[in-house]
């Protein structure tokens, strides 16, 4: 009935249902959901709109999903149902040059949109590291960040409007610009829970004039850590500030030769985007707080090579783990940036104890760190290691003044860690934007909320 | 239209306070009219019924100045000129840009989700919003983000609140990421007749270095600098270093000269002052007299935008002031009488013409006779049922400023 229906509004080629297509749909990069029952891949806002509407009918909750690079299993289904895939929806639709801005469709790539508009001297500034697969519309979801969001902002810094579809199949629009509730910032990291975005404005900028990037070492961490803090203090923003350590640097030159050095204890990768007039000066100033902090290497990438090959390694540096062990947990939490060396000390604290080694590579100038707990899935032990470090990982984050997700969201994974960071009437709260946007809960359903949080979901 | 009553005033000196005197309101089903500052209040109608104003201005503290994290916190009741004094201290600040901003307080600027001249430069003011803490309708506290700069744990609700007038929560403290202070700031200020209009803001559109704010200005007298050039100017704000602004200045006036523009004034001594002067005029009203209009748009259109709506009001004999954003698109047009006893008639041909041609453009500075006649909001946005369901599950007794904001929410 079900299939029957989708097919006869969206034809066969879009409606997938043969288990072994199925069956790579309960997956994304985090964890493994309930096999859907059907995967639809619609070419317009329209198609999208009857899905909902035939999977309503139906009683199957939907998921909607892009390249699935989430790492939190937010794209994996809890309970099945119909999944939407937006593979075919993949274009940039106009782009307003004097307005700076462009309308896309979700399944466009991430980075395919700056390729795009680079010959009018533009780009889209969120960066999420997956940016070569990840796709607009899952960064709508979560909401990604990326290195450059220290100067930047975050994705929902750069989105205009959107046009959704809602829970009953219903196609409306949102704007920054509309007088009325700020829907579209409500929308925007919503992890697919309130509704399906179909096409967005986004923001363009302008290519900054001059990119400088910067490496400065050193042999102790928590110098590293004083340093970002000395330059944030010192009132300076960098396009990009971001640290790699000791454990993460040898894998990561092994296989990108970024020229990182090998032997450091840590690693600052500074970026400063802007105008020529002023970089001397915050490459001086930069440079000063450096050396203040014990640097004991300073380099300024020389040329446009240098600088690629620089961001190319801590870019990958997820994939370079693979010369470590064979799998790794990143975590994603955040902490008041001046409180650095102790969120770094409490990862080593949660870990070391449990015999696993744990590397970090992370956004250090929004204290948003991103340790990679490394183990071999096949043992179960280290299995139970890695999740309770990763708790214990939170729970410091949280007990330093800080949270439980940065950029990757709460998914499936932290939904019940949420409780630690708000009250039973935060999220009641919270909970009423679900009933206004998806009483039935069937978007997205068993995500961001905890257990129990709105009657549906009540065991 | 039913009379408006004299709402008694409540002015909270603690956060307990304040729940209470809302958790009572809720119960015994007393409208509340939730202000801060006032400063714009002209926005939005009369509230049909108000039993009691709960004023915020006594919360007033700033509660935490992180300044090594570039983070602060601070109670609703806090001026905007106030906090940013305080965090100037350490040379931060942060970028909102609202009217009247000694007086306005960062909740109710917040809550009016005023968008500055400064944010194609560096965004919005809610993008500066790290966390927040409301009281709900019935007095419930209810907190969301953090004192973190990145945060995407659970639905942004500090996003649903800020801009939604007071309707779904009041705003009892806000955290902020903070920004450096820039060096040195300067005002260019230059004549811009019509003819040379719209060569000379493509040029100031596409400069290298932009200003962090401009606007196009006819008209103000003396609410905006520049007052001599009565058949239109050009303010144009730079933040940066000494060496950036010294660039930024060689390149606009050799770009405003290529348009036609002659003689560029610079103004550096009271530049902040400068733009302070022209945000407050968009708003400055002439009391029984004078009605001003905001349209949004994309900058390209705005100046066509906005000698259409002057056109319109010039039709219906009224003085028309003037000004857009030159960066953002933001049209502001003040339609004004010398005498008030012709001022009825004419504006209400003209709010009609211009309803006509802007469905969108709002109210933002009126007295509240003529608020009272007139629809303040505009058009209402597409996504409207959702809004209004949003009010009803927040607000179920519509308590908090009912009927104040669009469509009736």
């Amino acid at each position: 009935m079900l299939k029957q229906r989708l097919i006869d509004a969206l034809g066969a080629d879009a409606v997938k249902t043969e288990p072994e297509d199925l069956a790579v749909y309960a997956f994304d990069a985090y964890s493994q959901g309930v096999v859907p029952a059907a995967v639809v891949l619609p070419a317009n806002t329209r198609e999208v709109a009857a899905a909902v509407k035939i999977a309503k009918d139906c009683g199957e909750p939907i998921v909607a999903r892009g390249a699935g690079t989430g790492l939190c299993g937010g794209a994996a289904p809890a309970r099945g149902g119909v999944v939407f895939s937006f593979a075919r929806m993949n274009r940039v639709l106009e782009v307003d040059v004097r307005n700076r801005r462009a309308r896309v469709q979700p399944g466009l790539i991430n980075l395919d949109l700056s390729k795009h508009v680079a010959a009018s001297g533009l780009f889209y500034a969120p960066d999420p590291s997956s940016q070569k697969v990840s796709t607009i519309g899952g960064n709508i979801g979560t909401n990604a960040g990326g290195p450059h969001c220290l100067s930047y902002g975050t994705t929902v810094n750069h989105i205009l409007e959107l046009e959704i579809v809602d829970e009953n199949g219903d196609v409306t629009t949102t704007s920054v610009d509309d007088i009325g509730y700020d829907l579209t910032g409500l929308l925007v990291g919503s992890e697919g829970t309130l509704a399906i975005v179909c096409s967005a404005w986004v923001r363009l900028l302008r290519q900054p004039e001059t990119v400088r990037v910067w490496l400065a070492a050193f042999d102790d961490i928590n110098a590293a850590s004083a340093a970002v803090t000395g330059i944030i203090g010192a009132g300076i923003i960098p396009t990009a500030l971001e640290m790699l350590d000791r454990v993460m640097l040898p894998p990561i030159e092994a296989a990108f030769h970024a020229g990182y050095p090998t032997d450091a204890a840590a690693v600052l990768l500074i970026e400063s985007a802007g105008f020529e007039d002023e970089m001397n000066l915050h490459e001086n100033e930069i440079r000063r707080v450096m050396k203040e902090n014990g640097a004991t290497t300073w380099r300024a990438a020389k040329s446009q090579a240098e600088r690629d090959a620089l961001w190319a390694g801590r870019k990958g540096a997820l994939g370079a783990t693979g010369r470590l062990a064979p799998n790794y947990y990143i975590q994603d939490v955040v902490v008041p940036r001046t409180k650095l060396p102790q969120a770094l000390k409490a990862v080593e604290d949660a870990c070391a104890p449990q015999g696993i080694i744990a590397g970090n590579v992370f956004h250090a100038g929004d204290g948003n760190l991103h340790p990679l707990l490394l183990y071999d899935r096949g043992d179960p032990k280290q299995v139970a290691a890695v999740i309770e470090a990763g708790n214990e990982i939170l729970k410091a984050a949280v007990d330093l003044g800080g949270t439980i997700s940065g950029e990757h969201g709460i998914g499936s994974e932290k939904r019940d860690t949420l409780r630690r960071i708000f009250s039973t009437d935060d999220l009641a709260t919270m909970s009423r934007v679900r009933e206004v946007f998806d009483p039935r809960r069937s978007l997205n359903p068993e995500k961001i909320f905890p257990a129990g949080v709105g009657c549906a979901e009540v065991a | 239209m039913i009379a408006s009553t004299l709402p008694d005033k409540i002015v909270p000196k603690s956060l307990d306070a304040l729940r209470e005197t809302l958790e009572r309101c809720d119960r015994e089903g007393l409208k509340v009219s939730v202000e801060g500052g006032k400063t714009l209040s002209g926005m939005g109608p009369v509230l049909p019924r108000a039993d009691v104003a709960l004023i915020t201005t006594a919360l007033s503290a700033i509660l935490a100045h992180e300044y090594h994290d570039l983070t602060c916190s601070a109670q609703s009741g806090v001026r905007v000129a106030q906090l940013n004094a305080a965090l100037g201290e350490h040379g931060q600040f942060i970028p909102i840009d609202v009217p009247l901003r000694k007086k306005a307080t960062i909740g109710g600027s917040l809550a009016a989700g005023w968008p500055g001249p400064r944010r194609h430069m560096y965004g919005r003011a809610r993008d500066f919003v790290i966390g927040s803490q409301v009281a709900l309708a019935d007095g419930t506290l209810a907190n969301a983000g953090g004192m973190v700069v990145k945060n995407v744990s659970g639905y942004d609700m500090s996003k649903l609140y800020i801009g939604s007038f007071g309707t779904l929560a009041v705003f009892t403290q806000l955290n902020f990421k903070t920004l450096p202070l820039p060096k040195k700031r300067r005002a260019m200020i230059a004549p811009l007749p019509e003819a040379t209009r719209a060569r000379a803001i493509e040029r100031i559109a596409s400069l290298v270095v932009p200003p962090a704010a401009a606007f196009c200005v006819e008209g103000f007298g003396k609410n905006v600098d520049g007052a001599d050039d009565i058949d239109g100017r050009v303010l144009l704000y730079f933040e940066g270093t000494e060496e950036l602004l010294e660039r930024a200045t060689l390149d606009t006036r050799s770009a405003l000269g290529k348009a036609g523009v002659p003689e560029t004034t610079i103004v550096d001594t009271g530049a902040a002052e400068s733009l302070d002067r022209t945000i407050d005029a968009c708003i400055a009203n002439k009391r029984g007299r004078s009605i001003t209009y905001r349209l949004f748009g994309s900058p390209g259109t705005a100046q066509e935008r906005a000698e259409r709506m002057r056109d319109a009001c010039n039709r219906h004999e009224l003085f028309t002031d003037v000004l857009f954003d030159v960066m953002n698109g933001d049209v502001f047009v003040r339609a004004s009488e010398r005498d008030a006893s012709h001022f009825g008639a004419k504006i209400e041909a003209c709010h009609a013409d211009l309803r006509e041609l802007e469905p969108r453009c709002t109210i933002v500075a009126c007295d509240s006779v003529a608020r009272a006649s007139f629809e303040a909001w505009g058009a209402v946005p597409p996504a409207i049922e959702k809004m209004r369901a949003m009010k009803a599950r927040f607000d179920p007794h519509g308590t908090l400023n009912p009927g104040r904001f669009i469509g009736g929410i």
